[in-house]
């Protein structure tokens, strides 16, 4: 287990472009508060933080402690109530939801914990919807969500419907998915909580495995710490604040 | 993908998306079929007014305005130079049926025998054109109108109205269903005698020879009284060939058509002067055309008259047409409405059933739109399935009632028509209503959509 302990050249706004360029994301003092009827809950509280560029990042930390909103607004599917969000070098912190929309579209891939597949596609459609932001030709997107899925290893059950296949399956074509635009990162929340081990650790290091083929920067959140790979950077957040975390 | 993922959810769903489909199905088989019936009123009347006035009618001008009041001043003085006038026109020598004059008269009608009198209102016409007229089907309904029932060999016969025919007393010799003579007829008769001739010649020595010779003296007599040009009064005595229902009572109780030249022998003692000139035409497409080039050619000869479309000197069919229009009209909103409802819940629900989806989608990188065109997509499939049911539905009844012949009586016209319910005869009407089905269903889901396209896509994702 290696906790890293937080990058304090990080607290301060506007890093260099150079230095940009080397994170996928940066967290510059964000806080996240709910309203929960009449009290205000903070999820996030003053975190900042950076993801390394073209590696694997874990988020652990015990339930509630604000894994699920760090990666939701990491994701642009939510909004910080306070700081700044850096993303891919781009301050996307006031993206409106048309480009937030079209920022997801370009730059990041999303694995649910409930593999969150649309129930009346098949595996194939699944991994061809994100493509009909970028690909006009239905027969490119099929062809290429068709690699996609084969590098998942899911190449002879394509036509299935996810309600035909396991979890562990239906999992890898959620990754196929996540992938198949060639997002920069991919935010992966709890993608083994609904699968067994031996599936939970083969899920890992398929992505493990997708991150260095594609060249893409992978964020997991996880509770479950065996999963974490010793040489993966690591967020710890508990209580809504950041404990450890930046680069192994 | 779009319409893919609509299409499969509506399979998906199959008992609410056929239940959702049959409701607007209903709705539409309703406005199809009525639809169909107001197409048939647009055809079968205009086509009953045509055989009967034409398409177009020329009158001196100011008739429609004065011509009541003084009805001598505003006859055409030669009909014949006019009708030769307008037949001569080249660019329209094609389109013309039947050019024919009509005089229209008003007097007394009395029957000697029954000692029975009554104003009476006439028309003089050409029994041949006006027999040709009544043939007419520019729509093509297969509508042949009745037969003028003036015969061409007895200039001196006429038609009367049953109302007439009751009041003076002549429908046991005419033998006319539904007419009765006036009571004081049978009186001092035996029971079973009063259908017959024998009351009304007792007393009456010109009446004795409705009981000799051939079919045709067994028909009444009346003595029609007019006044011509000049004030004097005027006699004709007339042989009722048959009486003929008119639309509406008043009229029926006057009614009296007869030969033209009769007519102008009563009035005028000549047969030059008419009321109007009749004009049927081939196609009622050309008509507005046909009635252009008549004014012109007629104005240029210097003639004083105008032409008139039927529906210009008689309002009755805007106004029956306008009625059922406006019927249809508040049909469909009704019909429409509960669509509407229908289709709100169904889009409702398949947006509960499919919240985390949505946020999924979003999630991936689509904007609002694209959930959408989503939801949008499954509401006009559901429409469009709606229509072709309702469509089908509809003509499938729409032939069995026609082949059922059922008949009504328009308030237009005297004789009934058989029901056809035209709902493909009129392609811009039943694409109106599939149109508006499919068109209705994606309207009504534009809330539950616009309400699918703005959920929180975190708490989409979270939702249960």
């Amino acid at each position: 287990m290696n906790y890293a302990t937080p990058i304090s050249e990080l607290e301060h706004p506007a890093p260099p472009p150079a230095a940009a360029k080397a994170e996928t994301a940066s967290f510059r003092s964000i806080s996240k508060q709910y309203r929960l009827d009449a009290v205000t809950v903070d999820a996030l509280n003053d975190v900042t933080c950076a993801l390394p560029l073209g590696e694997t990042t874990f988020v652990v930390g015990p339930s509630g402690s604000g894994k699920t909103t760090f990666l939701n607004i990491l994701g642009l599917i939510d909004r910080p109530s306070a700081g700044r969000l850096v993303l891919l070098g781009e301050d996307v912190t006031d993206l409106t939801d048309s480009e937030a929309a079209d920022f997801r579209s370009r730059h990041i891939g999303f694995i649910f914990q409930s593999f969150n597949l649309i129930p009346v596609l098949s595996l194939r459609e699944n991994v061809e919807l994100p493509l009909l932001r970028h690909m006009r030709s239905s027969r490119a997107r099929r062809q290429r969500a068709s690699h996609y899925l084969d590098a998942v290893g899911l190449a002879d059950m394509m036509e299935r419907r996810p309600g035909e296949t396991s979890g562990g399956q239906r999992q890898r074509a959620a990754i196929a998915r996540a992938l198949v635009t060639e997002p920069d990162i991919v935010i992966a929340d709890e993608p083994t909580a609904n699968l067994d081990t031996g599936t939970s650790s083969e899920i890992v290091a398929l992505l493990d495995r997708m991150k260095s083929t594609f060249n893409t920067s992978v964020v997991i959140c996880t509770h479950n710490i065996d999963l974490i790979q010793p040489e993966s950077a690591l967020i710890q957040i508990t209580d809504g604040r950041l404990v450890n975390g930046g680069p192994n | 993908m779009v319409w893919t993922i609509a299409f499969r959810n509506l399979i998906k769903n199959g008992r609410r998306s056929i239940m959702t489909m049959l409701a607007i199905a209903i709705g539409g088989f309703a406005a199809l079929l009525f639809g169909g019936f107001v197409t048939s009123i647009w055809f079968g009347v205009q086509t009953s007014m045509i055989q009967d006035q034409g398409n177009l009618q020329v009158y001196r001008k100011g008739f429609l305005q004065f011509g009541a009041a003084d009805p001598e001043a505003y006859t055409i003085v030669d009909w014949r130079r006019a009708a030769e006038t307008i037949g001569a026109i080249e660019t329209i020598r094609d389109d013309i049926v039947v050019i024919t004059p009509k005089l229209d008269l008003g007097g007394i009608a009395g029957n000697v025998a029954a000692s029975s009198n009554k104003t009476f209102f006439g028309t003089g016409v050409v029994a041949a054109d006006i027999d040709r007229m009544r043939q007419w089907d520019g729509w093509r309904i297969d509508q042949p109108g009745l037969a003028s029932g003036l015969s061409d060999n007895r200039g001196n016969g006429v038609v009367v109205g049953v109302g007439m025919a009751r009041m003076l007393g002549i429908c046991g010799p005419l033998e006319i269903a539904e007419c009765t003579d006036p009571p004081r007829l049978t009186r001092g008769t035996v029971t079973g005698e009063a259908d017959t001739v024998a009351p009304l010649v007792e007393g009456d020595g010109d009446l004795s020879a409705l009981r000799s010779g051939g079919p045709a003296d067994s028909l009444p007599r009346l003595n029609l009284l007019a006044a011509t040009t000049t004030g004097l009064p005027n006699i004709a005595r007339v042989v009722v060939e048959t009486a003929q229902s008119q639309a509406q009572r008043a009229v029926d109780n006057a009614f009296v058509m007869m030969h033209f030249d009769q007519a102008g022998e009563l009035l005028y003692g000549d047969s030059r002067q008419a009321t109007a000139l009749l004009i049927q035409i081939r196609s009622p497409d050309r008509a507005e055309f046909v009635k252009a080039e008549i004014s012109k050619t007629l104005a240029a000869a210097g003639l004083d008259l105008e032409v008139y479309h039927f529906t210009e000197v008689d309002p009755t069919f805007s106004r029956i047409f306008g009625m059922f229009s406006f019927l249809f009209a508040v049909v469909s909103i009704v019909l429409a409405i509960v669509i509407v409802f229908t289709i709100v819940n169904t889009v409702s629900m398949s947006v509960i059933e499919r919240v985390r989806e949505i946020g999924t989608i979003r999630a991936l990188g689509f904007r609002k739109g694209f959930v959408t065109r989503l939801f949008l997509a499954e509401s006009a499939l559901i429409g469009l399935f709606g229509a072709v049911l309702a469509l089908i539905g509809a003509i499938a009844a729409a032939t069995l009632i026609n082949a059922m012949g059922v008949q009504w009586t328009p308030p237009s016209n005297a004789a009934p028509l058989t029901v056809q319910l035209m709902v493909l005869q009129n392609p811009a009407l039943t694409l109106a209503v599939v149109a508006a089905l499919a068109a209705v269903a994606v309207v009504a889901a534009l809330v539950p959509t616009r309400r699918a396209a703005r959920l929180n896509i975190v708490e989409s994702l979270h939702h249960a």
